[in-house]
């Protein structure tokens, strides 16, 4: 432990920006004189969006000069802007809400509406039990059938009604195989090209894990998954792939060996993007509480794009987590409000929880010799408790004294849980990419937690008594009921289901094991390759980049409903 | 063998000052005169002079069940009354406020009977009866644990104590509950929660950044003791973590 020399400082733009004509390091200011909350340009417009619905609706509405603590409106300090970390973006806090966010919404969509499906059974059962011939021509055409049947379109029967191609344009589905010879005989439109999308080394690791099989990368309208939920996304793609095999292969819609072929073909091979959660959280498969870390990791695709960035990749997978984990998950699914975007975008703006992140880089490199920008498992460093220790306290400190140096920078992250998260996540991702070790990681992120209590006596809201304290002792335990490797925890983990700030943050520090490593994928290699699909609506290989265009609304998002409303 | 309490690591400043304010047996040195009014006025919860409500008869009164640990515990003198659970909330600036969410509550449980305390970053509040309460936040309001510019009471919106502060010194409070008069003494205008006081209450003069530096139980590179500084306290943290992370909560060496 000791502090390095770092003079660049990612947030300082930020801040300037934020705090014009202030200085960052100033321990003094002026409050009280900033016009309230029409100081903001956003709230300004939305006092005046409300007042419009009002006339019309005849119901009161949106009212902060009023109804904001008995007519004292927010906006007695600054209100700030933020920049979406990673880019150029200086956006306001409440384009970072989901609600007010179509990027962010979209990346919901895009991974509650995916299924993956293998077809190593259903060609099995068509060749040997219905003495179908399967060839590359015949995929082709089967696929081709089922994506005009995959956004809810009929195959088979007469007289069906079907759905407007412009409202579930976004719906498509594409194949996937580690075999060279059966990938060329696939229609380029219908084909993710490992190849082509991942560089060379991860390409040869990921066509090895999927050898000769082929998998189907389904992506159903973004319309049915928000109208019904999550669960529906299988039960939607198995009906239709049902149907396009009965179309495509010519079969008999009643024979009994199409049901040995329905199940082959529409369950047998299913892969959700999550796994249902128990009856208490009530929720089916593909909704955010049953995503593995792991698996959350791999649908991220920041390592793949900068594969000599370990650093950038897991910060992606922080403002993808949070956004999702945080502000979808807790702060909706299981809470409700607007408090928790507050917590979230604090680990995706203003370049901070980045620049901690890169001196863990500067530290780990000058201490341990291990190089982030050229990954390599054989150059990382064992995880011994001594290693985690060292690396975690002085990541953290730093962090604490950036923020004390840099008074403004704890004005930024004005509340405990905002700085608790942000300062673990830099100690948890510098032990996780100098160890490839994820439960490095999390051990290094605990002890953050202690360190930072203990100094500011202070961490973050209540339930941070709970988890980060009792964390030390379950971030090694294998034992049932008491611990987990990285990949395989998630946010319905005992500890973790309950506290905003941490779950993007975790899935971070179990990608930033692979990612220092170099690996090919984290956990699922089928899910890096299926949303490598640059057909997506949403790049998730720049989540962030996503949600700045998200916030200045120049995101495209899928699903709307225009076509069949009447014009505004 | 009698348990003796450490109260903490440390070879700062900062580490010694903690473990006075934890140390039962160390008199807090008194630094102003609050009034048991003016305490009524700024905790909010019933006006000065009125009886003190109550959730249940006084214990003399009702029937008490035969418990093992009733004949233990003494009741305090607001369970005896039956007084309701009441609250007082304090919200302390990073810049060197003199006590801290934990410090607080790790002072309170050494020093205070019957109590509840809630511990965030922005705050921390202590839960119990009334009249006990009444006494507790006298103590906590008229020594060493209290600076008049950077704690304050506030039962909610708290928002402050991460704030640079302004430009006279005091922590933000978007409530502007207590103000710095002209004539340097602070006066709260609002009880805790916010309401209107009829009157204004006096909490003294704020002590000058020599006092706080010298009574600060927070660690902070920039107004006062860096925490990298303390070695010792360092290594305790990490040693607690290696400890709990071989042994899980049966630590063994």
């Amino acid at each position: 432990m000791g502090k390095i020399e770092r003079s660049q400082k990612l947030f300082l733009n930020a801040l300037k920006e934020k705090f014009q004509g202030e200085d960052p390091e100033s321990v003094k200011t002026a409050f009280y004189n900033f016009n309230g909350v029409r100081q903001s340009p956003r709230k300004r417009e939305f006092m005046a969006e409300a007042k419009g619905i009002e006339m019309k609706r005849g119901i009161s509405m949106y009212d902060p000069e009023h109804c904001h603590l008995g007519g004292i409106p927010m906006g007695q300090r600054q209100l700030m802007t933020y920049q979406v970390s990673g880019t150029d973006v200086f956006v306001e806090g409440d384009d970072l809400h989901f609600v007010n966010n179509s990027a962010m919404q979209q990346m919901w969509d895009d991974i509650r509406r995916t299924v993956i499906v293998g077809m190593d059974l259903a060609h099995a059962t068509l060749q040997k039990r219905l003495g179908k011939e399967v060839t590359p021509e015949t995929i082709n055409e089967y696929l081709h059938i089922l994506n005009h049947a995959m956004p809810g379109a009929a195959v088979v029967q007469e007289h069906m009604v079907e759905t407007h191609p412009g409202l579930v344009d976004d719906c498509f589905v594409k194949v996937f195989t580690g075999d060279d010879e059966m990938a060329d005989g696939i229609e380029p439109q219908f084909l993710i090209d490992i190849e082509k999308l991942f560089p060379a080394d991860k390409a040869e690791v990921l066509k090895k894990q999927v050898g000769k099989s082929m998998y189907q990368a389904i992506h159903i309208p973004t319309i049915v998954s928000r109208t019904c939920d999550g669960g529906t996304t299988s039960r939607w793609s198995a009906m239709q792939i049902g149907m396009s095999f009965i179309a495509a292969y010519r079969m008999c819609a009643g024979e009994a060996a199409v049901a040995d072929l329905s199940f082959a073909a529409k369950h047998a091979g299913v892969i959700q993007m999550a796994s249902h959660l128990p009856a208490r959280r009530a929720r089916g498969p593909n909704e955010p509480g049953g995503i593995k870390f792991g698996l959350f990791s791999d649908i991220i695709q920041a390592d793949r794009t900068h594969p000599k960035d370990p650093a950038k990749a897991s910060l992606e997978v922080v403002g993808a987590g949070t956004m999702l984990f945080d502000q979808i998950w807790l702060g909706s699914y299981m809470s409700g409000g607007v408090g928790f975007t507050q917590y979230a975008t604090a680990a995706y703006t203003d370049n901070i929880l980045d620049e901690f992140t890169y001196y863990g880089m500067d530290y780990i490199k000058d201490k341990y010799g291990v190089d982030y920008t050229h990954p390599d498992p054989a150059k990382i460093v064992k995880p011994t408790q001594e290693v985690v220790n060292d690396i975690a306290s002085e990541v953290n400190l730093n962090a604490m004294e950036q923020y004390e140096q840099y008074p403004t920078m704890m004005e930024d992250h004005f509340g405990g849980s905002q700085r608790a998260g942000v300062m673990a996540a830099a100690c948890g991702l510098s032990c996780s990419i100098a160890t490839g070790n994820s439960n490095a990681g999390l051990n290094g992120w605990y002890l953050s937690m202690l360190m930072h209590k203990e100094g500011w006596s202070r961490l973050g809201f209540f339930g941070y008594d709970l988890q980060d304290q009792c964390g030390s002792a379950n971030s090694l335990s294998m034992e049932p009921d008491r611990g987990l490797m990285g990949e395989l925890r998630g946010p319905n983990y005992p500890n973790y289901a309950m506290n905003v700030g941490h779950q993007g943050e975790y899935a971070a520090i179990v990608g930033a094991a692979h990612y220092g490593r170099g690996d090919a994928y984290s956990f699922q290699p089928l899910v890096k390759i299926t949303f490598a699909d640059p057909s997506l609506k949403f790049d998730f290989a720049e989540p962030r980049r996503e949600f700045a265009k998200g916030a200045i609304r120049e995101f495209m998002p899928a699903g709307e409903r225009s076509l069949i409303i009447p014009a505004r | 063998m009698a348990y003796k309490p450490q109260y903490g690591p440390g070879t700062s400043i900062v580490a010694a000052n903690r473990r006075k304010q934890m140390d039962p047996t160390h008199k807090l040195e008194k630094v102003r005169d609050v009034t048991d009014e003016d305490i009524v006025l700024i905790l909010g919860h019933r006006a000065p002079g009125s009886a003190y409500p109550t959730a249940h008869p006084p214990l003399a009164e009702q029937q008490e069940p035969d418990c093992p640990i009733r004949k233990i515990v003494a009741p305090t003198e607001g369970a005896k009354a039956g007084d309701r659970v009441r609250y007082i909330q304090f919200a302390d600036s990073m810049f060197n406020a003199p006590s801290q969410p934990y410090q607080r509550t790790y002072a309170e449980m050494y020093r205070f009977r019957g109590i509840d305390p809630g511990t965030l970053s922005g705050r921390q509040i202590v839960e119990c009866r009334e009249r006990d309460l009444e006494q507790y936040s006298k103590l906590l309001i008229e020594t060493e644990m209290f600076e008049p510019s950077l704690v304050s009471c506030r039962g909610a919106t708290v928002h402050g104590h991460s704030l640079r502060l302004a430009e006279d010194g005091m922590m933000f409070d978007m409530l502007q509950r207590c103000i710095l008069g002209a004539d340097g003494i602070v006066r709260y205008v609002k009880d805790q929660i916010g309401e209107p006081l009829d009157r204004e209450v006096a909490v003294g003069k704020p002590m000058g950044d020599e006092w706080v530096k010298a009574h600060s139980t927070i660690f902070h590179s920039l107004v006062g003791v860096a925490y990298r500084d303390d070695a010792e306290y360092i290594e305790y943290i990490q040693r607690i973590h290696a400890l709990r992370t071989k042994y899980g909560f049966m630590p063994k060496e």
